[in-house]
């Protein structure tokens, strides 16, 4: 009952792993999968990359057995197979890790890695049999964790190994990963890269699903990109280019990873001292001037979101000061905050920034019903809510059929798109940003970001929240690292290197504000 | 882009859960008939006979003042996401308040009328906003504090109609008759009043609100996503209270129009006996709190309150089964059930590109 791994060699003349032939996959006003190919040998790497929209989720679906294929045929091991649900594509050896992990909290890490397998003793659960076997499979792949520890309690990097233990139990030949550094710390990344060499190494073959050129350069053996449903290009790591990967992702050239210059510095517009909300931010100093974008950049969960929910008013501050454009704030409602000169785009763009359920108009009407469009005496006229959200839609290249869709019918680039132009449209003097580019493509991206850099440049102070680090490289003037809820660490835009930034992340070298030569902390 | 907007619109809406609930309520009904042996179209033919002829017209728009009255009451929270269930004791609070004032009001006779129907408005608006600050202040949640404070509501009630307002001499619990003359005017020789016509503007006015103010739009968006509305800066509380003592306020205004009509006077339990809360919320839930969804509903179930009444009357079918297919419509719409799309399978999560598909 307790399966071992295959200990073929990589690389060996044999039927490959996976093979997907003619993937065929039709929804409504979509060919999400237009005859995919996608051959995956044993003992390897292979990075499954394209933009959102592009046919990767669909395509790892049917792989797994969660959507039938309209034509094509899957094969494993060579022999064709026709998965009903996942409980059978689980049975043939594959094993998902999905972007959301599946986990009890309050169980044990043993508890939760043998769940719906347990090893058994006289009908009950066989505890010290299933620690022993935690340990065994942590110990082969280098995996450690502690199998007693609480699953709650553990940071996201090992949650996402109690996933994968989870998968080796069962037997998983081979794993698939959705976007699983999302979440990770740049060292946490590079710990799992090394999980991963280590089970190719040992004849199992893994899928990465991900969007992130620079992991996929660093750890895969075979890239295939999928655009608009199709397969764009088959590459060998070893012999490609960033370059090439994003020109077959986009179906053009991209330039990556620009570094925008910096902007001319005004005023202060944001200040920030002492601030503390909760546990979740302790004792935070800081000012963003006009002109200036001030990147924070930080692990999630090390009180960033708490952070700009405090300055936005939508998380009571309980302690220190903060004043926006002369103003003190600190105890302004969100209305009265936004009233002050504040515009604020949210990480969740789904959950906070939208409601999906409202058509595209009624969304983009949003903070502007009360001011630009409403009348002194409180009418909101259908008909200026439309011409407002063609003026936007156009203005920002939102691509929407009608303004009078629901919002949720919007990709996520052009949901974003949607999210962001309604605040820039407020031209308020300071924007608080979180993620602006998370799930949204590289065409899109670029976009993005020019529209922030031309906000700053119009005079405008920006606060950006962001887990990408070439984002904020990119893009800050002045850069803060925050740690378990303070800051730690501030750069400014020259003296910027990846590395220490992570090691900052972290939380190794604290840097002090102040301690460097800013002097803009007075 | 073969299709107009206003055919697409349309076939949606024969798409919707609402039809489609509504017919499998109709045609689930027939099958319980022919079950007992009964004629479907008979019995149908019934209530509709007994409901829109001649005869029925008068109760049916009577019954449709106290449930659209209350639908609405529903519906305004509703819209953004609240549910008030104390609708029976702000209705019965504003009842009784009428019944005092049109007692002891010194003004003349049609000036009293229209003072109980405020005093009545307000009693009720009042008492639903003491449920709205006990979740704002001391963090009751809504369905709990609006469903608790409508049983002290009713008790007073009921002590006031059963001692100290209690008609002397009568074995009813009620209270005496209101004055001559303090009392809504009818539509000639039938219970209809113009209670109707205020419930009418009510409606109006919902859907103005609804459809062209600022505030409306506010409401609309708080009942699609709270976390957005407060994100954009909506408070959340202050509309509570005043969702809230809008609530309490139309179900006041049904109560006194119900004191102000025959019998003019206050009965203990005939203004919760029918019902008209439950109903009034079944409708409001049934078009989500849509202005004129709410109206039609509300329709719909006044006509099958009446026509069962005379069903029974004229056929054997007992009257509960309009309740059976009150009962049925709730259970399919609560499933979300839709007609499906004529293209095969949902297509699930998947982003909508330029226009229709062909």
């Amino acid at each position: 009952m307790t399966p071992q791994p295959s200990d073929r060699p990589a690389g060996a003349v044999q039927a490959p792993a996976v093979e997907l032939l003619g993937i065929t996959k039709r929804f409504p006003g979509t060919l999400a999968n237009d005859a995919v190919d996608l051959t995956v040998r044993h003992g390897e790497i292979h990075a499954l990359m394209g933009e959102n929209g592009a046919g990767k989720s669909t395509l790892m679906s049917v792989l797994y057995g969660m959507t039938r294929p309209d034509a094509g045929s899957v094969r494993i091991d060579g022999r064709d197979v026709s998965f009903g649900d996942p409980g059978d594509a689980m049975a043939a050896g594959l094993g998902m890790v999905h972007q959301s992990f599946k986990l009890f909290d309050s169980l044990t890490v043993a508890e939760n890695v043998v769940y719906a397998a347990e090893p058994r003793r006289f009908g009950f659960v066989d505890r010290a049999a299933a620690r022993g076997r935690v340990r065994e499979l942590a110990d082969t792949h280098g995996l450690t964790v502690d199998p007693d520890a609480r699953v709650g309690g553990l940071p996201v990097g090992l949650r996402q190994r109690v996933e994968i233990l989870k998968l080796l139990h069962r037997g998983a030949r081979t794993l698939i990963l959705d976007e699983p550094t999302a979440v990770l710390t740049p060292a946490e990344a590079d710990a799992l890269f090394a999980v991963l060499r280590s089970l190719a190494a040992q004849g199992r073959t893994v899928i990465l699903v991900t969007h992130k050129l620079r992991e996929v350069l660093e750890v895969s053996d075979n890239v295939t990109v999928l655009r608009d449903g199709r397969v764009a290009a088959r590459l060998r790591t070893a012999t490609t280019t960033a370059d090439e990967i994003a020109a077959a992702m986009t179906g053009r050239a991209v330039e990556l990873d620009r570094v925008h210059a910096p902007g001319a510095r005004g005023d202060v517009v944001l200040d920030v001292t002492g601030l503390n909300a909760g546990d979740a931010v302790r004792d935070v100093d800081l000012t963003v001037r006009a002109g200036e974008i001030v990147g924070v950049a930080g692990v999630a969960g090390n009180g960033q979101s708490e952070l700009v929910e405090a300055l936005a008013g939508l998380r009571p501050v309980t302690a220190g000061r903060v004043t926006l454009s002369g103003r003190d704030v600190t105890h302004a409602s969100a209305a009265g905050r936004r009233a002050a000169g504040l515009a604020y785009v949210p990480e969740d763009r789904h959950a906070v920034g939208t409601a999906p359920a409202a058509s595209v108009a009624d969304n983009l009407a949003m903070g502007h019903h009360r001011t630009a469009l409403s009348s002194r005496r409180g009418l909101l006229p259908p008909a200026a809510v439309r011409t407002h959200a063609g003026r936007l839609v156009e203005r920002f290249g939102i691509k929407a059929a009608t303004p009078d869709l629901p919002a949720a019918t919007l990709s996520g680039g052009n949901l974003q798109k949607l999210l962001i132009g309604r605040e820039l449209a407020h031209d308020a003097p300071l924007l608080l940003v979180e993620q602006p580019t998370r799930g949204v493509d590289i065409g899109a991206i670029q976009n993005i970001h020019d529209q922030i850099i031309a906000y700053r440049d119009a005079g405008h102070a920006v606060l950006l929240v962001s887990a990408e680090l070439s984002e904020i490289r990119g893009l800050s003037d002045r850069v803060l690292v925050m740690y378990e809820g303070r800051v730690t660490a501030e750069y400014p835009k020259d003296e910027l290197d990846e590395r220490t930034l992570g090691l900052a992340m972290a939380g190794g070298t604290a840097r002090r504000p102040g301690a460097g030569q800013d002097g803009d902390e007075d | 882009m073969a299709r107009t907007p206003d055919v697409r619109r349309a076939s949606t809406a024969l798409r919707s859960p609402v039809t489609f609930s509504l017919l499998a309520g109709v045609v689930i009904g027939a099958v319980f008939l022919v079950g007992t042996g009964a004629d479907p179209f008979a019995a149908y033919g019934a209530v509709i006979t007994g409901s829109l002829g001649a005869d029925g017209i008068g109760a049916t728009l009577t019954t449709l003042t106290s449930v659209l009255g209350m639908a609405l009451a529903l519906a305004v929270p509703l819209r953004a996401g609240l549910i008030n269930l104390g609708g029976d004791g702000q209705m019965v609070l504003g009842g009784i308040t009428a019944a005092v004032t049109g007692l002891y009001s010194p003004l003349p006779p049609s000036l009293t009328a229209v003072l109980a129907l405020l005093a009545g408005t307000a009693a009720g608006g009042a008492y639903a906003a003491l449920a709205a600050l006990c979740e704002n202040r001391l963090g009751v949640p809504l369905l709990v504090s609006s469903l608790l404070l409508s049983y002290p509501a009713i008790s007073l009630a009921s002590y006031l109609a059963r001692y100290p307002l209690k008609e002397p001499g009568s074995s009813l619990p009620q209270t005496r008759r209101l004055p001559e003359g303090v009392a809504l005017p009818a539509f000639g020789s039938s219970t209809v009043t113009v209670g109707l016509l205020v419930v009418a503007l009510a409606a109006g006015a919902y859907w103005f609100t609804d459809s062209r103010t600022a505030v409306g739009y506010e409401i609309r968006m708080t009942g699609l996503n709270p976390r957005f509305a407060a994100y954009a800066g909506v408070d959340r509380k202050g509309l509570t209270l005043r969702l809230m003592a809008t609530s309490g306020a139309l179900a006041g205004l049904v109560g006194a129009i119900g004191v102000l009509s025959f019998p003019y006077r206050f009965l203990d339990g005939s203004l919760t006996s029918p019902g008209y809360t439950w109903t009034g919320l079944t409708a409001a839930l049934l078009a989500s709190a849509s202005p004129l969804g709410t109206v039609l509903a509300s329709f719909f179930f006044a006509v099958l309150q009446v026509g069962g009444l005379a069903m029974e009357r004229t056929t054997e079918v007992p009257r509960e089964l309009t309740q059976v297919l009150q009962a049925i419509v709730i259970v399919f719409l609560a499933a979300r059930l839709r007609f499906p799309r004529r293209r095969g399978a949902s297509g699930g999560h998947q982003p909508v590109t330029q226009g229709e598909p062909a």
